[in-house]
């Protein structure tokens, strides 16, 4: 039970307040949640969570018992004990006394946040120009069912049926227009490596796929070094403006990753070698399953973030012995470690719920939940405003009835940006 | 044999890994003591003693000095041998061929998957050096590598980038000979358009500094413009075609017919790969074995030994067995393992058995799956053969190599002792019973240790690499469901 007190002294101006509610309630009733906002403290809201329990997911991975955590125009402005934190006056009371409160779940795999007539271009096998960021669908089906699992910023991204699909987004779950939730475009070039781009028009092999995506590589590149050139004054010559290529020119200087369809041994393998160590590129592993994690030892040696799922195990027949994927990239040593759904491979929502497979097969609780949290902030480069409860940090925040990784735990309520974008009291999705 | 093919099949064990763990340092000295020793190249020695120092043969006979500070391992009673060559093998690639016809711009790096099971077989069956090429279903086939089987990337099994470019005489599936032909010769036409365009061009570049022009006409062009191209200016879809006309790559040109075997020997004149061709011939190729002789071109034979002919009238079969009329002709050639056999032929030890019972000599046998491959690979210097100075890479079979009843007790690589039959978990799990006994004592405290997998995650974060633990966790898994 969350319960909200408005601050105000004047009881009959409470009461009709309180009137004025019941008759919401009924509305949100009949209307559906999209009247929420309607209700919640606005952008310039000021609120204060009275928590039962703070995963602030900060780098000393400090937990905060009977906090308190101000948020001030969609930022954290202040998270520390209840005795040493006075709630100032205006501020909108959250009571979470029995509750946990962690940051907002992050799914850097995800196809959901945009339109899913749209996801792959089957036309070439590589499509540097192309981009996610004109897919963005806000406020759709998809994104409340999201947020009510407590999932608060997703990387959106193209399709796996070709090598190269174009640019991933990074958007918030909230946000009425397409510039409210996008954060960062470019948020990532998605690449698969193998797999599903091997059904292309009659079949193509890796030897093929791995020269092809790899000179589209080597064309943006020299794109980008032109400019380089000419930027720093190395070169007199102004290169020609290519919208294809222009793209390219944050992820060579590392400002965005890319992010890899990449599973089996053989495919992880080639992702590091051409991707991470030969072309220098910020790298994300996604999906990472079979008998990839036998690769640990070369990915530990590299920068690279390694983010599993949607499958959790991988049974070796080999041996007879079934092997939870993330336990064994722990164990390997890989512990830039995230979990993904593949949204709606499998539903947002249920992202936690792939922590907790990991977990039933080895894994333990808390890296899972940072696997959710701060590692896919820092895998996408967003950890500066995403991914933890700190200071400064966006007002990202899902109340929980305990530990996310905890498949009979419900998220109660969600905040997006200081906006309270799904509450379970209102109208509760599962 | 097919369920314990399938098993087989299933998956990658930690074998490779293990692999890559002995990779690491091999001990500097080493001493092979007191076995019978089939050098390949020169006599057999009845008992004798191989010294291996830093991974190449140091010292081989029957009176070895074995310095103070060399590891000795005892061999007595048992053979060493030649690691034997897998000359022609696209075994280790996703798919055998690209559906591409013409792909010289490729290469098996790009497919190369070293978890393949079969190259932990490769070990298994005394096979140390693997040219990793693409089948025979293409026109032309990307670059090819020699690899060793051991290590957990493409560069750290990589023993030579051999570059050979796969050509294929015989059509492509769903192709005919006119059409593969007729591809090929365009291939090479196009070619040499493009480098006609490319030196015409770079003479043009070459005058933009100069202020007059000079008109030499387009054929003077095109002769000065040659001599001005670097070999950075090819783009990479005919660079390595430019290598092969110039004879910096091999060629491995398949051939499934004796009249194939005449338009390959053209079709490597008329491009100037004719000295670094090497034949790779389907059975019915035996009947071009003269001209086969006077091309003096190195043979690869197989994976089919044996040819088959019915007579349209009498219906009547004639069988005709392949290696053994080369060796009449004496042609040296080299075998290959047919991994669909449902025999043994998938060893290549068993296909020189073969020869021998069809009466080619133990010696041409022997040669056929070690010094002979290694030659047409042009590593004959380096592998094929136990001599002085050579990579040490051997075998140690518990008796003799062409006996079907002979086990690979150990293979080396580099000198490092890649495989041994005692530790080979599968083959352990297939024969396991009277090895299995012995090890089940030790086995059974690790059932009490079980604990559950949480705790046993927090253990060994701490401890052991992945391979190692996957190996103790296993055994550990494998005795319980015995037990129960």
């Amino acid at each position: 039970m969350i319960a909200y007190y408005p601050l105000r002294s004047c009881n009959t101006f409470n009461n009709f307040l309180g009137v004025r509610a019941l008759a919401l309630l009924l509305g949100f009733a009949i209307f559906g949640a999209g009247i929420v906002r309607a209700e919640d403290s606005g952008k310039s809201g000021r609120i204060a969570v009275r928590a039962g329990k703070v995963i602030t997911m900060d780098k000393d991975d400090v937990v905060v018992n009977n906090a308190v955590i101000l948020i001030k125009d969609g930022k954290i402005v202040r998270v520390g004990e209840a005795s040493k934190v006075k709630i100032p006056q205006g501020y909108r009371v959250i009571d979470a006394l029995d509750r946990w409160v962690v940051p907002g779940l992050i799914d850097c795999h995800n196809h959901t946040a945009g339109s899913l007539m749209d996801l792959n271009d089957m036309v070439y096998l590589t499509n540097p120009g192309l981009r996610t960021l004109e897919t963005v669908m806000p406020e759709s089906e998809n994104i409340k069912q999201g947020r009510a699992g407590g999932v608060t910023s997703v990387l959106l991204i193209p399709g796996s049926g070709t090598n190269m699909s174009g640019f991933g987004t990074v958007t918030k779950m909230g946000g009425d227009t397409v510039d409210d939730m996008v954060m960062r475009s470019p948020g990532s070039l998605k690449i698969a490596q193998a797999g599903n781009p091997e059904w292309y028009w009659f079949g193509v092999g890796r030897s093929y796929m791995n020269y092809n995506t790899r000179q589209t590589l080597l064309k943006a590149k020299a794109y980008h070094e032109s400019w380089e050139a000419f930027e720093s004054g190395d070169s007199a010559v102004e290169p020609d403006y290519n919208p294809i290529f222009a793209g390219f020119r944050g992820l060579f200087s590392r400002e965005f990753p890319v992010s890899v369809h990449t599973q089996i041994y053989q495919v992880l393998m080639t992702t590091v070698d051409m991707l991470t160590k030969k072309l220098k590129l910020r790298t994300v592993l996604d999906h990472c399953t079979f008998d990839a994690f036998k690769l640990a030892p070369l990915v530990t040696k590299t920068d690279a973030y390694t983010v599993n799922g949607p499958r959790q195990f991988w049974f070796d027949r080999s041996q007879r012995k079934m092997n939870g994927n993330a336990a064994r990239w722990w164990q390997g040593g890989v512990h830039k470690l995230g979990i993904n759904t593949d949204a709606p491979v499998i539903p947002q929502e249920e992202l936690p719920y792939q922590a907790a497979m990991a977990c039933w097969y080895g894994w333990l609780p808390y890296p899972a939940l940072r696997g959710l949290t701060r590692i896919p902030s820092e895998a996408l480069m967003v950890d500066k405003r995403i991914g933890s409860i700190e200071v400064g940090k966006d007002a990202d925040l899902g109340i929980w009835t305990g530990d996310p990784i905890d498949p009979r735990s419900s998220c109660e309520l969600t905040i997006i940006d200081g906006r309270i974008v799904y509450d379970a009291d209102v109208r509760r999705r599962f | 044999m097919t369920a314990m093919k399938r098993i087989m099949w299933c998956g990658v064990i930690a074998f490779m890994l293990n692999g890559s763990a002995v990779s690491a340092s091999p001990p500097a000295k080493l001493a092979l003591q007191g076995g019978r020793i089939i050098p390949v190249v020169g006599e057999d020695i009845a008992v004798g003693t191989i010294l291996i120092e830093n991974g190449k043969i140091a010292a081989i006979g029957k009176d070895v000095e074995i310095p103070y500070d060399a590891m000795v391992v005892d061999v007595s009673g048992q053979v060493l041998f030649p690691g034997m060559v897998d000359v022609h093998s696209s075994r280790g690639l996703d798919i055998r061929n690209e559906p591409l016809p013409v792909t010289p711009f490729l290469d098996v790096y790009d497919a190369f998957d070293p978890s393949k099971l079969y190259f932990e077989d490769a070990l298994r069956d005394g096979v140390t050096s693997i040219h990793v090429i693409v089948a025979n279903n293409c026109v032309i086939g990307g670059l090819s590598r020699v690899v060793h089987p051991i290590g957990i990337t493409p560069d750290e099994m990589t023993q030579d980038v051999h570059t050979s470019l796969k050509l294929s005489i015989a059509p492509k599936r769903r192709s005919d000979r006119m059409v593969q032909m007729a591809t090929l010769r365009e291939t090479f036409l196009e070619l040499s358009d493009y480098l006609e365009d490319l030196a015409e061009t770079k003479y043009e570049e070459s005058l933009e500094d100069k202020d007059e022009k000079i008109d030499v006409g387009p054929d003077e062009a095109i002769e000065r413009g040659r001599k001005l191209i670097r070999s950075d200016d090819y783009d990479d879809k005919h660079a390595n075609l430019v290598k092969l006309t110039r004879g910096k790559l091999g060629a491995f040109v398949y051939c499934e017919t004796g009249g194939d075997v005449s338009r390959a020997i053209k079709l490597a004149k008329d491009n100037g790969f004719f000295d670094r061709m090497t034949f790779v011939l389907g059975a019915a190729c035996y009947k071009a074995a003269a001209e086969i002789k006077a091309s003096k071109r190195p043979v690869v034979l197989g994976p089919e030994l044996i040819y088959r002919e019915r007579n349209a009238i009498t219906g009547e079969m004639t069988e005709t067995f392949v290696p053994e009329v080369f060796a009449d002709a004496r042609i040296k050639f080299s075998l290959l393992p047919n991994p669909n056999g449902s025999l043994g032929e998938r060893y290549l030890n068993y296909q020189a058995a073969r020869c021998v019972r069809n009466g080619v000599t133990r010696k041409k046998a022997l040669s056929s799956i070690t010094i002979n491959p290694a030659k047409a690979l042009g590593m004959k210097d380096r592998i094929g053969s136990l001599e002085v100075g050579k990579i040490a890479n051997i075998v140690v079979f518990s008796g003799d190599p062409l006996d079907f009843n002979s086990w690979v007790d150990q293979v080396y690589v580099n000198g490092i002792r890649a495989y041994s039959r005692e530790t080979d978990v599968r083959l352990n799990r297939l024969f396991g019973d009277e090895t299995s006994e012995t090890q089940s004592e030790d086995d059974k405290d690790k059932i009490d240790e079980e604990v559950p997998a949480k705790d046993a995650v927090e253990k060994a974060k701490s401890a052991a690499p992945v391979g190692d633990k996957i190996d103790a966790e296993t055994k550990g898994t494998d005795e319980s469901k015995q037990g129960s």
